[in-house]
């Protein structure tokens, strides 16, 4: 007990020294990044949507690590959940008896329009928000629900990651690519004054492949969890 | 060769992929063929700015320097790439078979010495975050690698408490971003040297100090959050023990240096408190470290009372003395990485980890014992070893006060006791082991004993050449440092025979002391809340 109230003073001293810092940052807030790429965002990467601008362009680097992270992850998962033996005695958590008809019959209808929204948010990922992180994430959902439609799914683990991997090298090289036609590395491979047209076609290209790698990546990892539970 | 830093960062990760994605019998040489790449390419990356590292600066992309990201390189980060590429080589050689399996080991190793590398090399707080984060969560992976029960709960222990700490470090990332309108490292450090600071933005400035050194310390393994370390170093592979000892818990000690060099301008007064810390974590991991009986947790300890001596040195203005600090994390980084790997064949050989059920092995295993026999003499700190150097640099900086320099003499018979406990497992009769003839692992040994030899001859050269900072003052061949040693081996002898040998109450009350997850995290708290009331209130 008096471990908790102690606990309650410590983060009520980090919350008042955090509340009078903040107080004084409104006066002082220094608006340099906001209004630099508000100004010559859309001018510089072709995105009309700001985030990703910074996420596929001015940031690109950061992204790249941020896939990363998730690659590592899912490899992780994978390696965790390899067993030598066998387990069969715990049931399958989504077992079909269980899994209520109105449940699975909603699913069959929400799957293709859950699927098709996702690959609208990625497409346009540049022009409304949205993008490849949040696209993929949507995707994986939509395929999760697909488990719900049929609990006997088998699903090939092994193809996916490896895919996922190549999916991260072509990552890699298309965002190097700039390297080769501008002398810069991790930004856009048209040159810096090509009209926004010809810019979407790089970010619709990036997003589309970060949204399949993420969409790849969560399903192994969901996937793994379910092999976990059966 | 301006882009040599990306090359650095992505040699690994790519050569990672491609480990793990192809089957092929011989493509596990491709880590070793990576490995010889960069470490041409960092030499003559070094050959060719020696002198005028300015250049080194580059924009990712060629955006404006406060918007994009960019990295640069100076000795400081140009010595820690090379003691990792030298670590790595280790960890290559000492590990690398050719089994399937493996594939997976290669690849989370290799991909974390470009994470590593990167967090070396940049100079962004954001990117600094990201690699930060990935660096947490494949030291997780590594640590949990055996899959055994006790390594998942080590594992996911080092996890929570490591990302509650790196979460700490991103929010003081955007009050930052709040205050100067921009993350880049020298852009942020010009600005607080010209003196644009008002007197509320220094609330949030020095908040945003206490943020980012909460989670560094959590890194670091600094009191009173070090309680994960002892934990993931017991249970991990010998290999990866090494590893996060020697090198991935000094990255939160490179980046201490780092965000002081960056608050240079802000007029906080970080010594005594990182003193106090230092003396702390010094004393405490030694005391923990004298009551352990197995073997890689009293290794787990030192490491912990080695980095308290780190911060000894590195919390002061004074040049020198801050030097001897930085000295310590590589001369640590060898002769630790060196014990582990030693006790890592000692416990193979064995199958036991308990120092007191081992013996024999100067008998069994000549070759391996003179090396660990090297690396012992250098963590205690022997003439014409390295450990003496930096040590006897932080001596002669604090030799002014009195306390300090008691403090650190306290460590010192500490740790000469506890490997005068571990030296016993040297003597006895020769006994029957399996017997492991794997050459990698010998010449990684070897390799660290002869470095840590070297260093500690050739001090002089190395840190004028690469530091350009002159410490002749610090010679071996003088009578006070033998006396001073023998001083400390007495002592330590008398202190083991008369206390630790017969393992009294107290003893074992330290040893069987446990702090939960639930403690660490209030210990957190409260290590973040006095360093509020320290930093920013006072």
């Amino acid at each position: 007990m008096i471990k908790q109230f102690v606990l309650i003073g410590l983060l009520a001293i980090l919350f008042a020294v955090f509340f009078v810092s903040m107080q004084d940052i409104q006066e002082l807030y220094n608006t340099f990044g906001k209004d630099y790429i508000a100004a010559s965002g859309f001018a510089d990467t072709g995105s009309r949507n700001l985030v990703t601008a910074i996420l596929l362009d001015y940031r690109l680097f950061d992204s790249l690590f941020e896939a990363g992270i998730l690659l590592i992850a899912v490899s992780g998962v994978i390696w965790i959940s390899k067993h030598e033996i066998e387990e069969k005695n715990a049931q399958f958590m989504l077992d079909k008896f269980n899994t209520p008809d109105l449940f699975v019959t909603f699913s069959r209808l929400v799957y293709p329009l859950m699927l098709a929204f996702g690959f609208y948010v990625i497409i346009n990922g540049h022009v409304s928000p949205g993008g490849g992180f949040q696209g993929g994430a949507i995707v994986a959902t939509a395929i999760l629900i697909l488990y719900y439609i049929d609990a006997d799914k088998e699903t090939n683990i092994g193809l996916i990651v490896t895919i996922e991997k190549i999916l991260y090298i072509a990552i890699l090289l298309v965002a190097s690519l700039s390297i080769v036609t501008r002398g810069e590395f991790f930004t856009n491979f048209f040159a810096l004054d090509a009209s926004a047209d010809t810019k979407a076609i790089y970010l619709v290209l990036l997003n589309v492949m970060i949204g399949m790698k993420v969409a790849l990546g969560l399903w192994t990892i969901f996937t793994a969890f379910l092999k976990e539970g059966r | 060769m301006l882009y040599a830093p990306i090359a650095l960062i992505f040699i690994p990760v790519f050569s990672a992929l491609v480990i793990y994605l192809v089957k092929a019998r011989f493509i596990h040489y491709l880590a070793l063929i990576a490995q010889a790449a960069m470490t041409v390419l960092a030499i003559l990356y070094y050959q060719t700015y020696t002198g005028n590292f300015a250049d080194t600066f580059f924009v990712i992309g060629g955006w404006d320097a406060r918007i994009g990201i960019s990295l640069i390189n100076d000795p400081l980060s140009l010595s820690f790439v090379f003691l990792s590429l030298f670590t790595w080589w280790m960890v290559l050689i000492y590990t690398f078979n050719t089994k399937q399996d493996n594939r997976t080991f290669l690849f989370f190793l290799m991909f974390l010495q470009g994470v590593f590398l990167g967090l070396l090399q940049t100079n962004d707080l954001f990117n600094m975050f990201v690699f930060l984060e990935l660096t947490t969560i494949i030291v997780t992976i590594l640590i949990a690698f055996k899959k055994a029960g006790d390594s998942f709960r080590a594992g996911i222990y080092y996890l929570l408490l490591n990302t509650s700490g790196v979460l700490m470090f991103l929010i003081g990332i955007i009050l930052l971003y709040f205050t100067f309108g921009t993350i880049n490292v020298n852009t942020i450090q010009e600005a607080m040297q010209a003196g644009v600071l008002v007197t509320g933005e220094e609330y949030a400035v020095r908040f945003a100090y206490v943020l980012l050194m909460a989670g560094i310390s959590v890194k670091a393994a600094l009191f009173p959050v070090f309680t994960w370390l002892p934990k993931a170093h017991g249970v991990a592979m010998s290999a990866i023990s090494g590893l996060l000892s020697g090198l991935v818990v000094k990255g939160g000690l490179y980046l201490f240096i780092r965000m002081n060099e960056m608050f240079a301008g802000a007029q906080i007064d970080y010594t005594l408190f990182f003193y106090v810390v230092g003396a702390l974590t010094a004393v405490i991991g030694v005391m923990f470290a004298l009551t352990q009986k197995d073997m890689k947790q009293v290794l787990a300890y030192h490491t912990i009372s080695q980095v308290g001596i780190v911060m000894m040195g590195l919390a002061h203005y004074d040049e020198q003395t801050a030097f001897g600090g930085l000295l310590h994390i590589f001369n640590h980084a060898l002769f630790k990485t060196l014990l582990f790997l030693g006790a890592g064949i000692i416990i193979k050989a064995y199958n036991n980890k308990k120092i007191k059920e081992i013996r024999g092995v100067m008998r069994t295993m000549p070759v391996v014992s003179i090396f660990m026999i090297v690396g012992m003499l250098s963590i205690t700190g022997a003439p014409f070893f390295n450990g003496f150097i930096s040590k006897s640099i932080i001596k002669y900086g604090i030799q002014a006060s009195g306390i300090k320099y008691w403090i650190l003499f306290i460590v010192n018979i500490g740790t000469a006791t506890s490997f005068i406990k571990m030296s016993q497992v040297f003597f006895g009769p020769k006994v029957m082991t399996l017997r492991i003839k794997e050459m990698g692992q010998r010449i990684a040994l070897m390799t660290l004993a002869f470095s840590c030899v070297i260093l500690g001859n050739l001090y002089i050269p190395i840190s004028e050449g690469f530091f350009g900072i002159d410490v002749s003052h610090v010679s071996a061949v003088k009578w006070e440092a033998f006396f001073d040693y023998a001083v400390a081996l007495i002592l330590g002898f008398c202190f083991y025979k008369l206390v630790i040998e017969k393992d009294p109450r107290a003893v074992r009350k330290i040893r069987e002391f446990n702090v939960s997850f639930e403690t660490a995290n209030y210990l957190f708290m409260l290590y973040v809340a006095v360093m509020v009331v320290y930093f920013v209130l006072l």
